[in-house]
């Protein structure tokens, strides 16, 4: 028999924002959340690490009902990441990474260690970088840091909002060609929202489509490109 | 047209307010209940033997402010104690004699103010050394001289005028040998009675004359020592105000030996504690007893 | 008003105590200036130390309450705008003569500047910053310890020093009601027209005033994180 899925949505609604989603992510899959503005996609995102209490349906983690879990406990097991990036300003980038391990109060040592490894991995020297603050970082210098903090306590998922868009072009796809690179290597269940469809192309093993608070596709991205669903037709055109 | 008669009404109104003496008399008055009192009483009597307006600036400030302001002219009279006159304001050393203080602060002021004293209005208003009636039984004190035994476990509390004039706490401690375990506690002279009767302080130097000795079960001790002058409390109008008016001075000596330590008394309880308004309380005087 | 008079008066007002030179005073009264120092900075410690412990929970508490923001700082408000001397009179009834009514006034007035810059400094935090702590699985209390109120600390501060300022300066009225302070040499002063006496209450209460003004700014600029 094989293991629950990582991460599984059942129905989930949060009023006529979110009317009814479901879906499944395993271990090193990234589904891609793609829809207009106003789709529900970062609402469905916020639902899963409820930062917003559905209304109905479930969100289920390893097997467990995460409306049964403390949700601060639940967030600390799912990494978040956020357009904005979000770093404290009065944190260095070393203490900005290590946030979640030391809330979970590991030792000194590990956390220095995992810090470093996290800043290797994102493509940050950490004896150039570690002791820096956010405001002396560039825009795609601080998301990388914000991609390292989401790892570092090493959640079994990641969420991911837009985290690339407030970048300019040239540093986007350069971030994006990174993060793909390092997806297959993390094993994550990741969800990874985006209204851009080449983004999600690019980056998602599956991807889910939302209209309205309800998702009219859920496929590869193969299956995407050669369906014949209107909306989905309309993302193409646009792409074209 | 307009803007001539405009000129006459500005030159007239100037005229009015400005320079030169008034045809207005301003009675002043000391901070504390007995003043304003005795402000409002000789303000009424002069308004209506002379019909000349009166303007009150009752409870100005302490003594110094009231004398400050009367030989700026700003005030053209108030009543002043023979004593407080004697000693804090001409600084001479306490005298026990009635009549050669009276005698002494009316010629100096004369000479040297241009102030003139009117005849003393009947009451010796001296200083009270106030404690609660239940101390005085429980430690037999009837006598100022009976606070040295009590004094270094005790705490007092004075306004700030007993405290700074030399006829004040600084030579009362001296002759009645009083150490106190601290310096005294200096506040507002209005409070010091709610001190002593809340129990914040154990002695205080009120008036002779209080209203709200008896009201609030306190005890004057007697001054055996004699240390205090007498004080008694008359009127002191700018001379030449007397010399533009005369007949002010007939009002005010029409009140001269009228008013006893008794009756002061009654009329300084009727405001502080029945809590009845000053100027009726002066008309109602005025018509029994001056009708 | 008597314009013939006033050259002569004021001539004639120096008599009264002017003579002596304020660090002769000083000179003679060394303890006693002490003595009021002492009292007058203990009078504005405590108050303002009470002020910060009532005030800094209840701005952090507007922070999650938004609704009860406009009701209390409306309240804070209307405090500020009583007169000093009122509030202290309206207190006697109820702590009595001495330092407890004077304390409680000086808490009232520090009480708006310490309650809004906390509200201020808090809210002001980027709120991607407190998405991104709170999505990351920091409490509450979490988020308000190492986040909140680190970055908020200047704004904080800020309203500290106000509160301060305003303390040492209100404080000199409560010498009216028996607290003691510099204030007893400014009502001496008053009561006896003596200028010397009142300068040497307004002088180093103004002193005062101007250090914690000066040493607070320090603290701000050394202690706490700047943007």
């Amino acid at each position: 028999m094989s293991a629950p899925p990582v991460l599984e949505v059942r129905d989930l609604r949060y009023g006529d924002r979110v009317a009814g989603v479901s879906f499944t992510v395993g271990a090193g899959e990234t589904l891609v959340l793609l829809g207009r503005s106003g789709s529900g996609k970062t609402t469905t995102l916020k639902l899963i690490n409820r930062l917003l209490e559905p209304t109905g349906g479930e969100v289920l983690v390893a097997g467990a009902r995460a409306a049964g879990l403390d949700p601060t406990r639940l967030r600390r097991r799912i990494g978040y990441v956020i357009q904005e990036v979000g770093l404290f300003p009065h944190f260095t980038v070393a203490r900005n990474v290590g946030l979640v391990p030391r809330l979970e109060r590991w030792a000194s040592d590990r956390i220095a260690a995992r810090v470093r490894e996290l800043l290797a991995l994102v493509g940050l020297d950490p004896d150039v970088y570690g002791h820096r603050h956010p405001h002396e970082l560039s825009g795609g210098q601080r998301q990388r840091v914000g991609v390292a903090r989401a790892l570092a306590a090493d959640p079994p998922v990641l969420l991911l909002d837009e985290p690339f868009g407030a970048l300019d072009p040239i540093t986007r796809v350069e971030l994006q060609r990174e993060f793909q690179a390092l997806e297959g290597r993390l094993g994550k269940a990741m969800v990874f929202v985006t209204h851009d469809v080449r983004e999600g192309l690019l980056l998602g093993t599956r991807l889910g489509l939302l209209d309205a608070g309800r998702l009219v596709f859920l496929g590869t991205p193969e299956e995407f490109r050669r369906s014949e669903l209107p909306e989905v037709r309309k993302f193409m055109e646009a792409v074209a | 047209m307009a803007a001539v008669t405009g000129a006459r009404l500005l030159a007239v109104t100037v005229l009015l307010t400005g320079c030169g003496e008034r045809d207005r008399i301003v009675v002043g008055a000391k901070n504390f209940t007995e003043s304003d009192l005795l402000a409002e009483l000789v303000a009424q009597q002069i308004e209506r033997r002379t019909g000349l307006p009166v303007e009150r600036r009752l409870h100005l400030g302490g003594t110094f402010v009231c004398h400050a302001a009367i030989v700026a002219g700003q005030i053209d009279l108030y009543v002043e104690y023979t004593g407080t006159a004697f000693t804090a304001v001409l600084k001479h050393p306490p005298v026990a004699d009635r009549d050669s203080v009276y005698r002494a602060v009316a010629a100096e002021y004369a000479a040297r103010y241009g102030l003139v004293w009117g005849r003393p209005l009947g009451f010796n208003n001296t200083f009270a050394i106030v404690v609660r009636r239940a101390d005085a039984e429980r430690y037999g004190l009837r006598r100022v001289a009976d606070l040295a035994r009590v004094a270094p476990r005790w705490r007092a509390g004075f306004g700030y005028e007993f405290l700074e004039r030399a006829d004040g706490f600084a030579g009362l401690a001296r002759v009645y040998g009083l150490r106190f375990a601290a310096p005294p506690t200096a506040m507002d002279l209005g409070l010091t009675y709610r001190a002593l009767a809340d129990g914040k302080v154990d002695v205080i130097a009120g008036n002779s004359t209080d209203g709200t000795i008896e009201a609030l079960d306190l005890v004057a001790l007697e001054d055996d020592r004699r240390y205090f002058p007498p004080y008694e409390a008359a009127p002191v109008v700018r001379r030449a105000v007397l010399e533009r008016h005369p007949a002010v001075r007939a009002a005010l000596d029409e009140l001269a030996g009228r008013i006893s330590d008794a009756e002061m008394r009654r009329l300084n309880a009727l405001a502080d504690v029945t809590r009845r308004d000053i100027a009726e309380i002066a008309r109602e005087w005025l018509a029994a007893h001056l009708p | 008003m008597s314009c013939r008079r006033s050259g002569s008066s004021w001539k004639r007002s120096r008599e009264f105590g002017a003579d002596v030179s304020l660090l002769d005073f000083y000179a003679r009264n060394s303890r006693e200036l002490l003595l009021l120092l002492g009292q007058h900075l203990y009078l504005v410690a405590l108050s303002t130390g009470v002020a910060l412990a009532i005030g800094l929970p209840v701005g952090v508490l507007l922070t999650r309450r938004p609704a009860w923001r406009g009701p209390v700082l409306g309240l804070a408000n209307v405090f500020q705008t009583v007169p000093s001397l009122a509030l202290f009179g309206l207190l006697i009834p109820l702590f009595g003569i001495g330092a407890w009514t004077a304390i409680t006034a000086l808490v009232v007035y520090a009480l708006l500047p310490i309650v809004r810059n906390t509200y201020t400094g808090i809210a002001g935090v980027d709120p991607a910053v407190r998405e991104a702590g709170r999505g990351m699985g920091m409490t509450d209390g979490e988020l308000l310890r190492l986040v909140e109120l680190p970055l908020a600390a200047r704004v904080i501060l800020a309203g500290v020093r106000v509160a301060t300022v305003v303390s040492v300066g209100i404080a000199t009225i409560a010498a009216a009601v028996g607290a003691g302070g510099l204030g007893v040499y400014i009502f001496r002063g008053v009561a006896t027209v003596n200028d010397t006496l009142i300068l040497a209450g307004a002088v180093p209460a103004a002193l005062l005033a101007l250090a914690a003004d000066g040493l607070l700014g320090l603290a701000e600029r050394k202690l706490v994180w700047r943007p």
